[in-house]
């Protein structure tokens, strides 16, 4: 009778084959923590990965980036008055409500938290992110600093390094797309207290221009 | 605890480093399984060399049975690692001129690499076909913008997009591998080629 001889090839997909078996048979692994510890959420607001520029959501609103979900964390109200393009509002004394839940712990969009300032945003950014979800980040500065950087960038001083003027250069673009000067509306100038930083006439005539230019 | 998370355990030079040498090695295979020459590549689609299919399954059923295993021991954290996004259309559309240029050039991008080093001409010319097309991508991207960014599906898995156990489907991945092997041989021998 002839021996049977594995061939190479024959033995190397047996052994994969039974490694592919034994793989199958594992459960889910289902060890990774489900909460952060304080520990760890001190730890990633030391690095303060969680912050993104506004020059960068600027970009990704400009370019129309689908992945991109900005999330008002401000009162219904204000919300109302002035939002980003495309934002949602979640308020922050809503923000463990089971209705948006879906929208907060979830794979597939970058959520970006943002308020006035970067706190609000940010004591909501560390709430879910002890909750254990993921993909949210905050945006620096908040509404503020977006008008100051976004729509109303000051033109950098003569002497300043050419990546300023660069910078300088693409937020004038970008204030332009994004409505800069739109944002406070004249009715709103004589309302009571202003939601958001108004910008001066002189600068909104600037950005005006510049993104006409 | 791998990965190397960039900033968190080693710095970005160091990646910088490792991708450096990982991109050496992976050089080195591809040359070492013979990718440098165009008509081998081509080989898969024609039926007589089917080496291309056989080492980018290897790599790909190795790597997912090494990955799993290493979840399972604790030595990897699987929900780190980088998923590419999947933007459908695009994807498919993307797939479809790479087959194109794939059948027509014999090189894919990482190929054509690995055969300009060797002093390849062809691989060459593939090379300026590959910025061209990247040039009139970027000059263009207004027009298809819209296709391009169309049905984003964020992170998703097969496994997950599908709502199996991920290890059944990597034994299902090598279940297919195989038969693919088998089927590969018995066409290499249906359509031989003496010289290429």
């Amino acid at each position: 009778m002839k021996k049977f001889q594995f061939t190479p090839r024959q033995m190397l997909s047996a052994v994969i084959l039974s490694l592919g078996i034994i793989i199958a048979a594992v459960p889910k692994d289902t060890t990774t923590p489900y909460k952060l510890s304080a520990e760890q959420i001190l730890e990633e607001m030391k690095s303060g990965t969680q912050y993104l520029h506004p020059d960068l959501i600027a970009q990704m609103l400009v370019e129309g980036d689908p992945t991109l979900q900005l999330i008002d964390v401000r009162p219904p109200a204000e919300y109302e008055k002035y939002h980003l393009p495309g934002a949602i509002n979640i308020p922050f004394d809503d923000l463990l409500s089971s209705d948006y839940q879906d929208l907060l712990n979830q794979g597939v969009m970058m959520n970006v938290l943002y308020a006035n300032g970067t706190t609000r945003a940010n004591e909501a950014w560390m709430l879910i992110r002890q909750l254990g979800y993921q993909n949210n980040y905050v945006l620096t500065g908040g509404l503020n600093y977006w008008v100051e950087t976004i729509l109303n960038p000051q033109p950098p001083a003569a002497t300043s390094p050419d990546d300023e003027f660069a910078r300088y250069d693409f937020r004038k673009a970008a204030s332009g797309a994004l409505g800069g000067g739109a944002v406070a509306p004249v009715e709103q100038q004589s309302t009571a207290p202003a939601v958001i930083p108004r910008p001066r006439p002189q600068q909104k005539k600037q950005a005006v221009q510049g993104g006409c230019s | 605890m791998a990965p190397f998370v960039v900033y968190d355990i080693i710095s970005e030079n160091t990646n910088l480093l490792l991708a450096f040498f990982i991109g050496i090695g992976f050089g080195f295979i591809l040359e070492q399984a013979g990718f440098s020459s165009s008509r081998k590549l081509a080989g898969v689609f024609y039926g007589y060399d089917a080496v291309v299919l056989k080492v980018f399954f290897t790599a790909a059923i190795v790597g997912m049975l090494g990955l799993l295993f290493f979840s399972l021991f604790g030595w990897v954290d699987m929900s780190v690692i980088y998923v590419n996004e999947t933007y459908l259309y695009s994807a498919i559309v993307g797939g479809v001129i790479m087959g194109a240029g794939f059948i027509m050039g014999g090189y894919c991008p990482g190929t054509s690499f690995c055969a300009a080093t060797i002093g390849k001409i062809d691989a060459i010319v593939f090379i300026g076909g590959m910025f061209l097309g990247v040039f009139i991508f970027g000059e263009g991207y207004p027009l298809w913008k819209n296709l391009y960014m169309a049905e984003y599906m964020g992170f998703p898995k097969i496994s997950e997009f599908f709502g199996i156990n991920e290890g059944i489907f990597v034994l299902l991945a090598i279940v297919a591998a195989v038969l693919m092997f088998w089927g590969a041989e018995w066409a290499e021998k249906k359509f031989p080629r003496e010289e290429y």
